[in-house]
């Protein structure tokens, strides 16, 4: 491998190098909720508590909320002015595989019928370094959905964890010119190579929650209808939107004016299909019983997207079920589908 | 940006028709004086008014809200404006404890007949809120303190 | 708490079997460590899944404005008040609910737990809790602690740990550890500082929040069935998480609940961006039991809150 490493103390070094030319993101905690925020040019704590943040790394890509544009009202007329594009170029430091995979997922989407400025602006001129899990946590499960700890299928750079060191790899052709720009990295030995490749296969096997995806469209599809499964398993949801909020390839969002004398705004902001009035239109609310939503949130992340775009809308993070007040779990109702008929 | 000294309190009054509304109408026909800060909506009973009318018009900009009614034992409906206080004793307290200036919230009884006691309340909180000065609780950097 | 599980499993097969109640709503194990999950069944067999432990957070009165017909509901202290709240309002009649009271020593907080330990909840081997200690065991290593270190702060300041309101007692009346200063500890901080100080502490606060609504959705006293969040004529709010309609809802939220409010710390557990909402919710608590004496929840047959009123009250607010 033509890999390179850096040692953890000099991690500061590192990211203030690439504070030159990137804006750098990395895991921050604000009163205990991890998310991925600008670097304060110094703290580099995080590597001690990280094993992934609350808030998806999405929200830079998506944010909760937006201005698509701003409006004046000009004697009858409108006026319409562009949100100032952030051409600077950023850097998200110590990206999960799982959080990358699902970048690539909410491409597909954001780049369909319609090409998405907002969102691929942002996905252009981001570079994503990747660090690979050795601590999963017990509601991971990407090992089912073809993933691993230490997929590097969707970064530009990837880090592994060898000790005191992490093993860098240049992952696509950006990333590995960053490596060649980077000043103060070492060249890794033999040994350091078989420990990663060690560090890899183990973490595989760290990831204990398993779900068996064989053939899981056809089985959603064939209960579709069964309104009494769907009411049990739907039973203590409340319908909040913690899963899908703050799901890494969810995308549902709202669009929303503001009018204040003859000033305006568009805003987008996140929206989730779990909440009661997400489907009401004027005459009628397709979802209005829960079962239906809770239905619509499975099938669409393992049915629909496949049948739409081939792949699973889910990388296995495992924040839905983490978080959820409920405690409701989708890697058990999906290894507990009742049986094709 | 106004200046400090040419900045008059914005204050808007939930009046109940039958009561304080009727009272403001007699204190401008015996041409009582008060400022012209305040703009009135006229609500069927003080208990009409949800705190949320209250929150809304803090956040629209208004440096202060007065709520007014019929004296308790003289609401037209009987108990709306038990209610009223209820709800308002609440709302003062609880959004003073999240940091809003006491004055920005007031309330009075006001019957038809005291037009007096109207115009005095008005120019009193008037005053309390010259004090207080603008309400800034939500302004944000674009709109100032006219948010929606 | 063996025997009282098993007391549980008992009634609860009884009562779906015999036709008393439709459902059976409890607690069983969850899919994570140490924490358990809503149990809603009308299979009379699901009762073995039926269990009771230190870690019973959910608020399951949530769930009886939701489901049809007679239900069987296990209930903490807290929960029993607020069932009695429902009722209350009308919005549950007394002989559509067969409660199963619990009496309740305490619930553990996990995030304390982990900030004890410094370690992640799935990082841990055991909790367990022995009287007034609690034991954890991470790492191959046990430590012991007070167990008032690990409670809930709601639980700290619990009014009434064994239900009033109760069809069947599945326990001895449970004496809890109360520690009445820590757990208003936040809200004396933020008395202590100045309103400007604490309305800056509520704007840096709400500007995390996500706007999910999972504290308005898990409040068995957020039952309307049109939020004012969702109104749009008029639209008193926006839906873009920006701060100030975050606070805005959350101010509004916590008055309409007011005279309803438990103190059950449901909203605060389950916010995902960790917004001290208890800090709001105790704080009306107290200013209702203050101004009006009343207590939510404690006497299913007093007016609510707000329909009932004083002759003479609250008047030094008014001019």
């Amino acid at each position: 491998m033509d890999s390179k490493k850096v040692n953890k103390k000099d991690i500061g070094k590192l990211l203030s190098q690439w504070s030159k030319e990137f804006t750098v993101f990395v895991p921050s905690k604000e009163n205990g909720v991890a998310m991925m925020a600008g670097w304060d040019g110094t703290d580099t704590s995080f590597l001690d508590w990280y094993r992934n943040t609350v808030i998806p790394p999405k929200e830079h890509f998506l944010p909760p909320m937006e201005e698509m544009f701003r409006f004046q009202k000009d004697k009858g007329s409108y006026q319409l002015e562009q949100p100032a594009s952030d051409g600077q170029k950023q850097l998200i430091f110590a990206i999960r595989p799982c959080d990358a995979n699902a970048l690539a997922i909410l491409d597909m989407t954001f780049k369909d019928a319609y090409e998405d400025p907002y969102y691929l602006s942002r996905r252009k001129n981001k570079l994503l370094v990747g660090l690979g899990c050795i601590n999963p946590y017990d509601s991971c499960f990407c090992t089912s959905l073809g993933s691993s700890p230490s997929d590097v299928a969707n970064v530009d750079l990837m880090l592994t964890d060898i000790g005191d060191e992490f093993l860098i790899e240049g992952i696509t052709d950006a990333g590995k010119e960053l490596i060649a720009r980077t000043s103060g990295l070492e060249e890794t030995t033999e040994a350091d190579d078989a420990r990663a490749k060690e560090v890899k296969e183990a973490s595989y096997h760290k990831v204990t929650r398993r779900i068996d995806t064989g053939d899981i469209g056809s089985k959603l599809l064939s209960c579709f209808e069964d309104e009494d499964y769907w009411g049990k398993v739907a039973a203590k949801c409340i319908s909040c939107g913690i899963c899908t909020l703050l799901c890494p390839t969810c995308y549902c969002f709202d669009i929303s004016d503001e009018l204040v004398k003859q000033q305006g705004t568009r805003f987008r902001c996140w929206d989730s299909c779990a909440f009661p009035i997400y489907t009401k239109m004027p005459m009628e609310n397709p979802r209005e019983e829960k079962w239906r939503r809770v239905r619509q949130k499975v099938c669409h992340k393992y049915e629909f997207y496949p049948m739409n775009f081939g792949v699973i809308a889910c990388t296995g993070c495992g924040r839905c079920i983490r978080l959820c007040p409920v405690n409701w779990d989708i890697s058990q109702t999906l290894n507990s589908l009742p049986a094709k008929t | 940006m106004k200046q400090e000294s040419e900045w008059k309190p914005r204050l808007l009054g939930f009046l109940c028709k039958w009561c304080s509304y009727a009272g403001a109408d007699l204190a401008g026909t015996s041409r009582r004086k008060y400022p012209a800060n305040i703009r009135i909506i006229k609500v069927p009973c003080s208990g009409r008014v949800d705190p949320l009318f209250i929150l809304k018009a803090l956040r629209l900009g208004f440096d202060g809200v007065l709520v007014s009614g019929c004296h308790p034992g003289e609401c037209h409906y009987q108990t709306g404006n038990y209610r009223a206080r209820r709800r308002i004793a609440l709302t003062k307290k609880f959004l003073e404890y999240m940091g809003v200036e006491p004055e920005r919230i007031q309330a009075s009884w006001v019957s038809a007949s005291e037009g007096g006691k109207f115009a005095e309340v008005v120019t009193e909180v008037t005053r309390e809120l010259k004090e207080a000065g603008p309400n800034q609780l939500f302004a944000d950097e674009r709109h100032g303190t006219e948010a929606t | 708490m063996k025997d009282m599980e098993q007391k549980l499993r008992n009634e609860a097969k009884t009562l779906l079997e015999q036709g008393q109640v439709d459902y059976m709503v409890g607690f069983e194990p969850g899919s994570l460590k140490f924490t358990t999950t809503p149990l809603i069944t009308r299979d009379k067999n699901d009762v073995e899944r039926l269990v009771i432990n230190p870690f019973m957070a959910n608020n399951l009165a949530n769930f009886l404005t939701e489901l049809k017909g007679r239900i069987g509901i296990v209930a903490k202290g807290c929960d029993s008040r607020s069932i009695a709240s429902l009722i209350q309002d009308n919005k549950v009649a007394r002989e559509d609910v067969v409660i199963l009271g619990i009496p309740c020593p305490g619930i553990i907080d996990l995030s304390k737990v982990e900030k004890l330990i410094g370690k992640d909840r799935d990082e841990l081997e055991d909790i367990i809790r022995e009287g007034d200690k609690v034991v954890i065991t991470a790492g191959g290593k046990r430590s012991e602690f007070p167990v008032n270190e690990v409670l809930f702060d709601n639980c700290l300041g619990c009014e009434l740990p064994t239900p009033q309101e109760y069809d069947i007692l599945l326990g001895e009346p449970a004496s809890p550890v109360i520690d009445r200063s820590a757990s208003q500890a936040s809200i004396e901080q933020l008395k202590g500082i100045t309103p400007q100080q604490r309305w800056d502490f509520w704007k840096d606060e709400f500007s995390r929040c996500i706007r999910c609504y999972a504290c308005r959705n898990v409040c068995p006293a957020c039952f309307c069935q049109r939020c004012f969040v969702e109104e749009t004529e008029p639209q008193w709010l926006m839906p873009v998480p920006r701060w100030q309609d975050n606070l805005m809802f959350q101010v509004i939220r916590n008055i309409h609940v007011a005279g309803r409010c438990t103190d059950c710390g449901e909203c605060e557990r389950v916010c995902p961006v960790n917004i001290p909402l208890r800090s709001l919710t105790k704080e009306m608590y107290d200013i209702v039991s203050e101004l009006f004496h009343f207590k939510a929840g404690m006497d299913k047959d007093a007016a609510p809150l707000m329909t009932h009123y004083e002759q003479e009250e609250a008047e030094d607010c008014i001019r």
